[in-house]
């Protein structure tokens, strides 16, 4: 009896001692994990901080408002209002007229000083003000114009007064400028409509968005036309109708690795083919929007071969006892129940498009293109090859520009993951 | 004596190198209801199957002999399988209603068919299918409703109407009531009764007392083999085989 009891100590000994191990096992397991979490939320809170405190500003600028007197004769010489007119008016004269007047600027190198404080754009803007409010020509209007990048970054006090002169971008009259300007109140600091409704520009205060949003979402769109009925047939021929063979395999395996290829890949085999062979123009969201729809396509075949297989086969058994075909089993029954999850690989595959810059830059759509594309085969550029460039530009304010266009980037890509989850959310259907 | 409707001859069945069914010959006579029953795994499933060539959509399964309904064999080349299921229709062992209204589930056959020239008739074939089926007075007023959101009883019948619609010779059921409730079963065997009536009825099932209640001839599997095939009464009742008479009386399988 002793001798059992001894045994079974030792049993229980052993076992406590297992035990133990097991339990910091487990500790270690979670720990890490909890780690690891935990590391991964700072460099997201890094990242956000960063970006957002770099980016929000960017979103504001400086404007100055000036009385302008709105001269009809000199503004629009043809007196047509059209675009030629403008372009022999003087609206540039008027501007620096208002200026120089605001400052009392009088001298060459004052004069020189008090305009360079105004943005490159300012006729620009004048002309558009006068096309806006007609009614108003003849008079004198206070106009807002946008404020020299140097001169904004003053401001904002990335230019120190204590550096000398020389170095920086800013002159001492000008600082003076600034700040009397500053004590008339004229200066105002606002969302910047350039950022949202401007295109590339070389002028930071003038640079926007709008050129490479509309090039986006050109680009997604022929990526998605082509893309997703190519990735929803192909996979439902590979998991339908496809004979299980050797060459089928192949084909699989190879769609399997195609996910796995570098982008750049692509955008060469988009230069050497769309553009060499088929002599499409370069730049064009149409060659992009093919390159990055081939892209596209391994991701999309894979998520919508799994969704696919996620239907019951008891409904395909169903339509095929009434006598259904297998095609009509396959269209009218498992394909509509597939389409949500295929949608979703879709947009996840589409996000990932969005990002994507150096297949672009191969098929030059890095190009610096002003005009805003009003088509698919109108030159342009895209949000994160915009982000490229302006990351490149020397200037201050490009910093800035290049935070808020990254935050508008990311908004985008929440959204559209977002609309994957409210079409999956209301298409999905039990059975 | 009736002609029989479906005439098998030395049908063997393989799942790639393993064989399910083991030559089997059997006549199945018009609007009576033949039960088959068996251990799980003797291949009566798999022999039901192959009576409306479902077992085509399965991978490396290969089927040698004959089958043939109405004199026609079904395995011949130049066989379309499309109208030979509108002929043999099937209802599963799960209701697997399609995820559309209950009007849509029973229009679908009829649809695809063309057996319809235009609503008003689609409609009258959906109703007599449902009617048929005894559920048209417990939808009749939610027939747009979605056909999963009926009870497994009800979607069952909804199945068995679904292949009724499109006016089939042969109904073939696989463990039609194995996911119901007894009083669920107990309906869908009396539809059964009723339908025999029109339709010659294959029905695969489990309970042998379910065999014994709603069949006339009863065919016993065991291991890919038919064992026995006879009038379900004498079956019942006077086994010839003294593996039937174990299997019926509980004593393996």
């Amino acid at each position: 009896m002793t001798e059992k009891t001894a045994q079974q100590k030792q049993i229980e000994q052993r076992l406590q001692n297992s035990l133990k191990g097991r339990r910091a096992k487990e500790r270690r397991f979670v720990w890490f994990g909890r780690s690891a979490i935990a590391v991964a939320l700072i460099f997201l809170a890094t990242l956000f901080i960063s970006i957002g405190t770099k980016g929000i500003p960017g979103f504001f600028q400086h404007y100055v408002t000036l009385n302008v007197s709105l001269d009809a004769q000199r503004l629009d010489p043809l007196g047509d209002m059209s675009d030629q007119s403008f372009f022999d008016g003087e609206a540039k004269k008027l501007v620096y007229e208002a200026i120089y007047a605001e400052l009392e600027a009088s001298g060459r190198s004052k004069k020189k000083a008090a305009r360079q404080i105004l943005s490159n754009g300012s006729d620009v803007r004048l002309v558009s003000f006068v096309k806006n409010n007609i009614d108003k020509l003849d008079t004198v209007q206070p106009v807002k114009l946008a404020l020299d990048d140097d001169a904004d970054s003053y401001l904002r006090g990335f230019i120190s007064k204590d550096t000398p002169e020389k170095l920086r971008r800013v002159n001492d009259i000008q600082i003076e400028y600034i700040e009397a300007l500053q004590a008339k109140g004229l200066i105002s600091y606002e969302l910047s409509d350039y950022l949202f409704f401007g295109s590339a520009s070389r002028n930071a205060e003038m640079a926007g968005i709008k050129g490479a949003f509309f090039g986006s979402i050109y680009t997604l769109f022929i990526c998605f036309i082509i893309a997703f009925p190519l990735g929803v047939a192909t996979a439902v021929y590979l998991e339908v109708f496809a004979p299980k063979n050797k060459v089928t395999e192949i084909i699989e395996i190879n769609i399997n690795n195609l996910a796995a290829v570098p982008s750049v890949v692509f955008g060469i085999l988009g230069l050497a083919i769309f553009i060499n062979i088929f002599g499409l123009p370069r730049s064009i969201p149409l060659v992009g929007g093919i390159v990055l729809a081939l892209m596209t396509l391994p991701t999309i075949i894979i998520s919508s071969r799994a969704s696919i297989r996620a239907v019951p086969p008891s409904i395909k058994d169903g339509a095929l006892g009434v006598g259904a075909s297998e095609m009509q089993a396959t269209f009218h029954h498992v394909v509509p129940l597939a389409i949500p999850g295929m949608l979703t690989g879709a947009i996840i595959g589409m996000a990932q498009a969005l990002g994507e810059t150096a297949p672009l830059l191969m098929i030059g759509m890095v190009a610096f293109i002003v005009d805003i594309p009003n088509s698919v085969t109108d030159p342009g550029t895209v949000l994160p090859v915009q982000i490229f460039m302006w990351a490149d530009f020397a200037e201050r304010m490009f910093i800035q520009k290049t935070s808020s266009a990254i935050i508008i980037l990311l908004g985008f890509l929440i959204a559209m993951n977002g609309i994957a989850i409210l079409i999956r959310r209301k298409l999905e259907r039990r059975w | 004596m009736t002609d029989p409707v479906v005439r098998c001859e030395n049908v063997n069945i393989y799942y790639g190198e393993k064989q399910a069914i083991n030559d089997i010959s059997i006549d199945i006579l018009p609007k009576q209801i033949t039960a088959f029953i068996g251990p799980s795994g003797c291949g009566k499933s798999t022999f039901l199957r192959s009576l409306n060539r479902m077992n085509d959509t399965i991978d490396g399964c290969r089927m040698e002999g004959r089958i043939l309904i109405d004199d026609e064999d079904i395995y011949a080349p130049e066989v379309d399988v499309v109208p030979l299921r509108a002929r043999v229709g099937m209802v599963f062992q799960k209701p697997n209603p399609f995820p559309k209204s209950i009007f849509d589930n029973v229009a679908y056959g009829p649809k695809i068919h063309g057996l319809a020239k235009s609503s008003s008739e689609l409609q009258t074939i959906v109703e007599h299918a449902l009617k048929g089926s005894g559920l048209w007075e417990e939808v009749k007023d939610r027939l747009d409703q979605p056909g999963t959101g009926l009870s497994g009883g009800q979607q069952q019948r909804l199945c068995i109407a679904r292949t009724i619609a499109v006016q089939p010779e042969i109904i073939l059921m696989d463990e039609p009531c194995s996911a119901l409730d007894p009083i669920a079963t107990a309906k869908i065997e009396a539809l059964m009764t009723d339908l025999a009536k029109d339709y010659t009825i294959i029905i695969v099932t489990h309970s042998m007392q379910q065999a014994a209640r709603v069949s006339q001839k009863t065919a016993f599997f065991h291991l890919g083999d038919l064992i026995e095939y006879g009038d379900t009464t004498q079956m019942f009742t006077n086994p010839r085989e003294s593996r039937t008479q174990d299997y019926i009386t509980g004593r393996f399988g």
